[in-house]
């Protein structure tokens, strides 16, 4: 069989392949986990993905931009897959999800820095659940005899005494909003956000009864109309940029991502994507750190020596 | 660039004329049938002739030594010698005169032997009449010929080779082992061409590798040789012994001299792609050579799918090979001859829908089926299919897929059948009677040292060769085998095989770029796009283009044996050109007058040789040392502004009118081609195939070269009938096209002449090969019988009618 390569666009998922006589490689993007934000279209170092803003149809709620990938672009490196906020991109090969850019140490995964302890949970408490906007939270309980609490109304006080609480949350599809967080009054939750930023509303500039960008933004409560205006509820939002993209008035609203939390890396391919992402400063700062980090080091490194001498 | 000087020719010769005419009798052959002394006694009474003399044999010594001496003693400035065909003894006379120190383009031949008293011999009076004719016209052309000079241009010593396949690597190697300077220019990565990537070799079943690869490496580490790998060629200047060649050094973005090949950066590299080398098979990194035996032996980026990590520039750390901002950078050589092997390309068989290719996946090209098999290749020597990865318990193999198609590639590909019987020998030794192999075949072609007996080894091997054309295969939607439905030629009947993978034999097409290199070099390509050959017999590595060669299976699809040979052919070829310190050119070329040229442009491409280089406002310039000298420029001039040296217009305009000097109406005027109508007439005669005596003939050395003047000329004179003789079409013409751009003037002059009253048969083109005699005697016969039935009477009418008309058309030749 001569090399193929295919696309195909269905409403559920756009799915890119290269099928090799040996290999197959299979891009998958899940049209429902996808929010049409920007952060792939930035991260993608071919420039192979685009975003398509859908034309507004009166009386309906704007619609989130499509994302369409490039097939002749497309070099199948995952780069996309690892940097979207939500998961929405998995690249396979043969079928396997482990790919060479994390092998090779040439591109780092985002850090989704999600504590649980469920020790203080009340038994009865599912407030993070609620919380969560993309509905992706689990909360499942346990008798502890360790068999999974069907009603927990029918259950005696005793055996509600000793359920055992177990939250989930999907790490490769959370975005840190951290309204989970928020939501749980004893703290079980801790969360840092993998990308943290700016954003603000001018709502000067905003057009008259204009709302797409809280038509579009997955994280409800962070875009809010009051008054006619929009408002924004900075700690839920995850930077993603979704609101950006459909925003009709490019002075209206401001977006700037000024750090991600990720594994560590030295790669000319995340420098290029980071300065994408947040601004040619803010890599600097990165790199700054990194060298001044590298620098403490081995600076420490002498030191112990030298204190050993001294001594 | 400069090119050498055309020749500076003297329009007149100041001293008056003195014409000497030697008469032959070749014993008896002229004698016999001619006779020789009316001959002499006629010569004697033309102008312009102080000396006659009649030899036994003008050819044999004593013979020579006449001419040298009655040039030397008579003062003779211009010799006529009627003897035999000058495509027999011009060449022998053309010295002779010069010994006796004249200008050996002031001598001219009569042929009364081919086209007089052999084909004659029933009418020795006749016979006769011609010779005398012929005699004179030689004298008409004689009196105004001008002294040439042999050209001479220096030559550079080395050469170019184009494509580092098998061919090319050979024609390096020997050129470098006689020790010229050899340039190698290559568009991949690697030299070694698709034998580089074939498994093992037909008929004795040697690795392909293990016998190319030593070569390669020889051709990396000879000091005469220079490869520019990956590189392309961008321009070609200049004319034979003096090209200037431009390359393009493409960016690899790795620094050559300081690549270790140690592959380091392989290792780190996070990006794969499709390996074009694997036919796409497999995968090959980003920074990557495309096989372990690439020479030169230097890594490369493909920047369209390389990310930009650095993790390769980190790795090669203190050798710092790796330069992201590496240019292409422009060379620049100078060469004496080039060779062009630029190999062929498979056709991928995606148009042919009822085959499947591309659609199930269990459908393969041949090219494909050699990776599967290479233990180097992407599957480690397993030929699994791509549908589940199992090794096939049948495959089919089916020959002829778009080669012998009238509506594909009409002509055979040569070596598929050779190489399906090595597929079908190596996939039963690998996989025993587990496999079932069937061949659908056309014909099985074998002709070489061995193939014969390596048909009988496969067929041994218990393969079914059914003879017939697959016309559509089915693919079972759930295991994916395929069905086959095809005829079966030897039952009569139609049949359904299923199998588990079906091999293509595609078939092999112009490289991809061919017809690139043919703009820059100037070459031409043939119906089918492969590079044409000056001859397909005699200069099968010659392109038209002087100084540039060919090899291997760029030209005619050619197996391993024939391009190895080819290569060392091509070689020997161009070291014609480049032991030389310098190169001798004929100086019976075309020039143009630049007083005259309008620079309309219409010559440049009519020239079968792209020799005349021509910018808008300037006069047409002719580069010397690439005409050929067809004399297809000067007959397509509009302002007559080309001349081309030793066949004039007015020298044959003068031929033409001493032929028709008396009784034109009872003549046939003929002008034929050197190289195939000319040399059928002179077989006519050799065969002593006897034909009417009416016809006289003058030679051009291209029907290219025949004006529409000469014709109209004729027939202002009142020439009963006109032949012009030419090469047959499409290939014959020596002058590639010659040919071609004849029939199209002639088409249209014959039109216009039949409107102005013509009986169409007056004028006639055919087409006569070399080996034609028969048939020219034939026409010659057809041509007189029409003569007659159309009578002298109408002829003269005709003519009356058609004076003034072709008197206004000939008007620059009225005398002032
Ligand atoms: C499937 C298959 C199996 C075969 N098996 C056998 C066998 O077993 N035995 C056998 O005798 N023969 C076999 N052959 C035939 C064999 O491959 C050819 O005879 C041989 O490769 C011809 O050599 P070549 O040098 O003329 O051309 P190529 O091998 O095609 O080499 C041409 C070279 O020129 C280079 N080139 C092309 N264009 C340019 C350009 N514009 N500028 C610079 N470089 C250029 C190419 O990159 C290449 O390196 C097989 C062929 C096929 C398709
Ligand atoms: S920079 Fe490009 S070639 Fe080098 S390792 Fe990274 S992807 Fe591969
Ligand atoms: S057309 Fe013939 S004569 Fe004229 S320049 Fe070309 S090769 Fe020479």
């Amino acid at each position: 069989m001569p090399f193929k390569t295919q696309k195909h666009d269905t409403a559920q998922t756009l799915t890119l392949e290269w099928i090799l006589q040996v290999k197959n490689y299979k891009l998958a993007l899940d049209k429902d986990q996808c929010v049409g934000c920007q952060i792939c279209s930035l991260a993608c170092p071919k420039g192979a993905i685009t975003l398509i803003k859908q034309p507004k149809v009166t009386g309906e709620a704007t619609k989130k931009a499509k994302v369409d990938i490039d097939l002749a672009k497309c070099n199948f490196c995952g780069v996309c897959d690892l940097t979207c906020p939500y998961g929405a991109i998995k690249l396979t090969f043969n079928g396997d999800h482990s790919l060479n850019v994390v092998a090779k140490e040439t591109f780092p995964e985002l850090i989704r820095d999600i504590k649980i302890d469920t020790r203080n949970c009340p038994k009865e408490c599912v407030a993070c659940k609620e919380a969560c906007p993309l509905g992706q939270l689990k909360i499942t309980k346990v008798t502890f005899d360790g068999k999974p609490v069907a009603n927990f109304e029918a259950l005696s006080p005793s055996e509600r005494k000793h359920v055992v609480v177990n939250i989930d949350i999907p790490k490769d599809k959370c975005p840190t909003c951290r309204a989970c967080e928020y939501k749980c009054p004893p703290g079980v939750i801790k969360m840092r956000k993998a990308f943290e930023g700016k954003i603000a509303v001018n709502q000067a500039k905003c057009p008259p009864g204009c709302r797409d960008c809280v038509d579009v933004c997955p994280m409800t409560g962070t875009l809010t109309v009051g008054n006619g205006k929009v408002e924004v509820n900075e700690a839920t939002c995850t930077y993603c940029g979704a609101c950006k993209v459909v925003c009709p008035v490019p002075e209206a609203l401001t977006l700037k991502r000024t750090k991600v939390l990720h594994t560590p890396i030295h790669s000319g391919t995340w420098n290029k994507t980071l300065e994408r992402i947040t601004s040619p400063a803010d890599v600097a700062k990165e790199l700054k750190a990194a060298s001044g980090l590298n620098a403490k080091k081995a600076v420490a490194k002498r030191f112990s020596k030298q204190e050993e001498f001294i001594r | 660039m400069s090119q050498p000087e055309a020749p500076k020719q003297p329009l007149q010769q100041p001293e008056p004329l003195r014409v000497g005419v030697f008469v032959c009798h070749c014993g008896l052959n002229i004698a016999g049938t001619v006779d020789v002394k009316a001959v002499a006694e006629y010569a004697k009474t033309i102008p312009d002739v102080v000396f006659v003399k009649e030899n036994r044999y003008t050819c044999a010594d004593p013979g020579q030594e006449e001419i040298r001496k009655a040039i030397r003693e008579q003062k003779l400035n211009r010799v006529v010698i009627a003897a035999c065909s000058p495509r027999m003894h011009e060449p022998t006379f053309r010295r002779t005169v010069s010994e006796a120190g004249l200008n050996p383009f002031l001598y001219e031949m009569a042929n009364i032997r081919e086209f007089a008293s052999w084909c004659h011999q029933n009418d020795p009076q006749a016979a006769t009449e011609r010779a005398k004719d012929s005699v004179r016209m030689a004298v008409a052309k004689a009196r105004l010929m001008m002294p040439l000079q042999t050209l001479e241009v220096p030559v550079t010593n080395k050469a170019l080779i184009i494509g580092g396949g098998i061919a090319g690597m050979n024609a390096a190697l020997d050129l470098a082992e006689m020790g010229f300077k050899v340039y190698m220019l290559e568009n991949s990565q690697s030299i070694g061409g698709h034998m580089a990537a074939l498994d093992k070799t037909f008929p004795t079943l040697d690795c392909s590798i293990c016998i190319e690869g030593p070569k390669m490496v020889d051709c990396a580490r000879h000091p005469n040789i220079t490869i520019f790998a990956y590189s392309d060629l961008v321009k070609v200047d200049g004319y034979i012994g003096n090209f200037k060649v431009k390359i393009r050094k493409n960016p690899r973005y790795v620094i050559a001299e300081r690549c270790t090949g140690c592959g380091e950066c392989k290792d780190v590299c996070p990006i794969e792609y499709p390996n074009e080398w694997d036919m796409n098979l497999g995968t090959r990194k980003a920074i990557s050579v495309p096989f372990d035996q690439t020479v030169p032996l230097i890594y490369a980026i493909n920047r369209d799918y390389c990310i930009e990590c650095f993790k390769c520039t980190d790795k090669c750390k203190d050798r710092q090979a790796i330069d992201f901002e590496q240019k292409p950078e422009e060379v620049e050589i100078d060469v004496g001859a080039i060779i062009v092997s630029t190999g062929f390309d498979v056709y991928l068989p995606y148009d042919m829908p009822l085959l499947g290719y591309g659609k199930y996946p269990n459908v393969i090209t041949s090219m494909e089926f050699e990776r599967l098999i290479l233990a180097a290749g992407p599957t480690g020597g397993k030929v699994i299919r791509q549908s589940d990865g199992k090794k096939p318990h049948s495959i089919a193999f089916i020959q002829c897929v778009g080669s012998r198609d009238k509506n594909k590639y009409p002509y055979c590909s040569n070596f598929c059948c050779m190489y399906t019987l090595k597929h079908v020998v190596q996939i039963k030794e690998k996989y025993k009677e587990d496999v079932e192999v069937y061949v659908f075949y056309m014909d099985i072609r074998s002709p070489g040292k061995g193939y014969e007996e390596f048909y009988d080894r496969a067929r041994e091997r218990g393969a079914n060769f059914i003879r017939g054309r697959v016309s559509r295969i089915d693919e079972d939607p759930i295991t994916h085998n395929l069905i086959l439905h095809s005829e079966d030629s030897n039952l009569g009947q139609p049949i359904e095989i299923e199998v588990e993978m079906v091999v293509l034999a595609t078939a092999a097409i112009p490289k991809k770029g061919t017809a690139d290199i043919a703009r820059i070099l100037n070459l031409s390509r043939d119906a089918n796009g492969f590079f044409m050959e000056a001859h397909p017999k005699l200069k099968p590595m010659d392109a038209p283009t002087d100084g540039v060669f060919f090899a291997g299976a760029c030209v005619s699809l050619k197996d391993i044996p024939f391009s190895v040979s080819q290569g060392s052919g091509a070689a020997a070829r161009a070291a014609t050109v480049i032991s030389k310190p310098k190169w001798k050119i004929e100086p019976i070329i075309s020039i143009v007058d630049e007083t005259k040229c309008k620079s309309c442009g219409v010559c440049v491409d009519k020239c079968p040789y792209g020799a005349i280089r021509w910018e808008k406002g300037k006069p047409a310039n002719i580069i010397t040392a690439s005409c050929h000298g067809c004399g297809t420029c000067v007959a397509e001039c509009p302002q007559h502004a080309i001349t081309q040296m030793h066949f004039t217009d007015a020298q044959i305009m003068a031929q033409i009118r001493s032929a028709l000097q008396d009784k034109p109406e009872e003549k046939i005027l003929a002008i034929l081609c050197n190289w195939c109508s000319y040399a059928g007439a002179d077989l006519a005669g050799i065969s002593r195939f006897d034909y009417p005596a009416s016809v006289r003939a003058i030679r051009v050395m291209c029907s290219g070269r025949v004006d529409k003047e000469f014709i109209l000329e004729a027939l202002r004179l009142g020439a009963g009938m006109v032949l012009l003789g030419a090469c047959h079409l499409p290939y014959d013409c020596h002058y590639i096209s010659g040919n071609y751009k004849m029939k199209a003037r002639t088409d249209a002059l014959k039109t216009m002449l039949i409107k102005l009253g013509m009986s169409p048969e007056r004028f006639r083109v055919e087409y006569v090969s070399a080996a034609e005699g028969i048939r020219y005697a034939e026409v010659i016969k057809e041509i007189d019988a029409e003569r007659k039935a159309i009578g002298k009477e109408k002829i003269e009418a005709e003519t009356a009618k058609l004076k003034p008309v072709l008197e206004n058309m000939l008007k620059r030749w009225k005398k002032p």
